[in-house]
């Protein structure tokens, strides 16, 4: 009788020992998981090998955040479409904006392409510059440092560990990057062509250029004529390819590419993007091999 | 022309003045403190086999009416939407909103249309409540159902199902009270909520006197009138989401149709209004799926029915019980961010009057079949056609009118990023 009174009386306390961090992104989910180690547990809102600006905001996801202990997303507007209503309907204070146990990693690094006038005439832009800051590998390391810190500021008892496995990874991650620009030095230059610009922090990071976008402007659906457009570009600026993301049909893509001869290359965007893309590390192995 | 050249170089400066002092920089500015705003426009081009003057005279029989065209209450005139042949602008909707405090947000959505402008929502929103409840108050779109507490321009078909529209009227269960939400620590969707509610709904559950005040028809009742459950909870298989939900409303019911020019009359009793809902959702990738939405709406109204004539002297004033109920079930495939294509099938089920305890004789087959096919050109601009048959409307000599309506819709919407609930 007494152990199972221990047993009861315990059992809540391992539960509240172990953060439940919920994350809007697979790769945020990673990294979290890294450096909160056995700590914490996290849970992943969208899938990865969906358009992150459009996740159907699904009742299971409401549980999801009013389960949570904290939540940290991407911000710079990629979640504006669907996490408001996922916070406003979990009635979670842990999750509300103005807590403590929330963070907005996009306030943490610096977002480019940051519009000069914000329009919709220009397509859905997102007016606080471009939010796929994830992927320079450079930015992986300001927010696994701000993860870092958010993590010890809601559970200072293990700093040392946060502090530890950060540390690993820091390391682990600086001799990555040189192996990863080692093989995109014979790169550095070349023109590529996306659906949308969601590689501009890797472009930048390995001296690549994006001359032009299938999709007309941000948000707005192809059309015939700036297809046409687009080949006659691709025919004068001799670009080395289209990147394209896994979840637009590469139907436009293809078709450009049978008219011009430049191959597509699909390019995952986050961890299970792609099968056998399951750390942070294996996105940036393929992204940096895929380009042949 | 020094003159000239003075007050231009003035006026440069001032502009230029204008243009460089920073945001940030400008002494008492509040600019960064304007909530959130949008504006959406909701119009339509509506092609129906039956004249306007004829239209607002059709009723459902034993069940509703008015539901199409416009009438005259008194002094005001009101509109349903899409209510003449030819343009409608159906309303304006000017949402704000923002936080208040650390401790509540507050959100208001106005309609402005040619009759005025109608207060739809006026809400706060606690978010800093403990167990996990969320407490709204003010006017709002009650969590009844599936349906009801989406907006016009967030629905599928540009009009409401049948059976809410009959049972309910346009607006639903849209009310002035306090909603109280507790979503539970299970590993699946479960929500429970309860509301209070004043009870102001024309078609169902009102509780306003009718008639002269010194002697009425049918006295009135002292709100709060209406109070409203429901749980609704959603599993995930796959990428299949599963939700379903029960409900149940009950208030006072006053039902004015006193000064209406032909057959016045009235109704006061109790009404109760149960809902089962049940939505199915599979995603076949980022941008297409199909949706599969049915609700079942059944209402019990119980009271007395009061016959008048003209001059609004009682004539007859039976004991009415109306057993009714109803359902919708429409399937929508979403293409792409373009398209998407829909059906729905209507039916009242039961239509059971029973006065003075004599079950009165109503027609069968009170359905409608609609289509729809929409066209976005952006997230924030859709275009919809969408053609119906409606086969439950009956006129004044009790003849069954077949309704045959085009409806060419539009929604434009500008401004701060909607983002609507599943």
């Amino acid at each position: 009788m007494k152990k199972l009174l221990t047993l009861i009386t315990l059992l809540p306390l391992t539960l509240l020992a172990h953060l439940n961090i919920a994350v809007s992104y697979p790769y945020i989910g990673a990294l979290t998981k890294t450096i909160g180690g056995e700590h914490i547990t996290t849970t992943v809102l969208a899938k990865g090998n969906w358009d992150p600006h459009f996740i159907i905001p699904r009742p299971s996801l409401i549980t999801k955040v009013r389960n949570a202990d904290a939540l940290i997303m991407n911000g710079g507007q990629l979640e504006i479409g669907w996490l408001p209503p996922l916070i406003n309907r979990a009635g979670n204070p842990k999750t509300s904006p103005s807590s403590a146990t929330f963070l907005n990693l996009s306030h943490h690094v610096e977002l480019i392409n940051k519009p000069s006038e914000v329009d919709r005439k220009d397509g859905d832009i997102h007016p606080d510059g471009n939010p796929h800051f994830h992927l320079d590998p450079k930015n992986t390391l300001l927010l696994a440092n701000t993860i870092k810190e958010f993590l010890i500021s809601i559970d200072t008892e293990h700093r040392d560990v946060y502090e530890k496995n950060f540390a690993v990874f820091l390391d682990m991650w600086h001799k990555k990057m040189s192996e990863w620009s080692q093989k995109m030095s014979d790169k550095n230059g070349l023109k590529v062509i996306q659906f949308h610009d969601n590689l501009a922090y890797f472009n930048k990071a390995y001296g690549l250029t994006n001359i032009g976008t299938i999709e007309p402007l941000p948000g707005i659906p192809t059309s015939s004529k700036h297809t046409i457009n687009t080949i006659e570009l691709i025919k004068r600026e001799n670009p080395c390819c289209i990147l394209h993301d896994v979840y637009h049909s590469t139907k436009t893509a293809d078709f450009i590419s049978q008219k011009t001869g430049i191959k597509v290359v699909l390019m995952p965007h986050d961890i299970e993007a792609l099968e056998n893309i399951d750390n942070l590390s294996a996105l940036f192995d393929y992204l940096t091999g895929a380009i042949k | 022309m020094k003159k000239i050249l003075l007050s231009s170089a003035l006026c440069t400066a001032l502009v230029y003045g204008a243009d460089v002092l920073p945001v940030e920089k400008r002494t008492f500015d509040q600019s960064k403190f304007i909530p959130d705003i949008s504006l959406v426009m909701d119009a339509s081009y509506v092609d129906r086999n039956v004249k306007d003057d004829e239209v607002g005279h059709l009723e459902v029989p034993g069940v509703a009416h008015g539901l199409l065209g416009s009438h005259t209450h008194g002094d005001s005139n009101h509109a349903t939407y899409n209510a003449e042949n030819g343009f409608n602008l159906n309303y304006a909707e000017l949402v704000l909103s923002s936080s208040v405090d650390p401790f509540f947000t507050m959100d208001g959505i106005f309609h402005f249309s040619e009759n005025g402008v109608e207060i739809e929502e006026l809400f706060f929103t606690s978010n800093a409540l403990r167990y996990d409840t969320k407490l709204k108050g003010g006017k709002f779109n009650s969590n009844f159902g599936y349906l009801n507490e989406q907006h016009h321009h967030a629905w599928d078909f540009a009009d409401m199902p049948l059976v809410y529209e009959s049972f309910l009227g346009m607006h639903g269960i849209n009310e002035v009270g306090a909603q109280l939400q507790w979503t539970a620590p299970t590993p699946f969707y479960l929500m429970a909520g309860f509301e209070i509610l004043q009870g102001e709904n024309e078609q169902m559950f009102g509780k306003e006197t009718i008639g002269d005040v010194e002697n009425p028809i049918a006295e009135g009742e002292d709100g709060p009138t209406l109070y409203v459950g429901y749980i609704k909870a959603s599993h995930d298989i796959g990428d299949t989401t599963i939700l379903g939900g029960i409900s149940y409303a009950q208030g006072a019911s006053r039902i004015d149709h006193s000064t209406d020019e032909e057959n016045p009359h009235a109704f006061s009793g109790d009404a109760k209004l149960y809902g089962a809902d049940l939505v199915l959702l599979h995603s076949l990738d980022s941008y297409s799926s199909i949706k599969w939405q049915s609700e079942y709406l059944q209402r019990e109204l119980d009271g007395t029915q009061y016959t008048l004539d003209v001059d609004g002297n009682i004539t007859g004033s039976p004991l009415m019980l109306k057993k009714q109920s109803g359902l919708y079930s429409q399937l929508i495939y979403t293409h792409d961010k373009n398209w998407k294509i829909g059906l729905r099938y209507d039916t009242i089920l039961k239509n059971d009057v029973i006065s003075n305890g004599l079950n009165v004789e109503q027609p069968n087959g009170l359905d409608k079949y609609t289509a729809m096919a929409e066209y976005h050109t952006s997230e924030f601009a859709r275009f919809r056609l969408q053609y119906s048959q409606d086969n439950a409307m009956f006129n004044e000599a009790g003849q069954r009118e077949k309704i045959s309506t085009i409806i060419l819709q539009t929604n434009i919407s500008i401004g701060a990023h909607g983002a609507h609930s599943f």
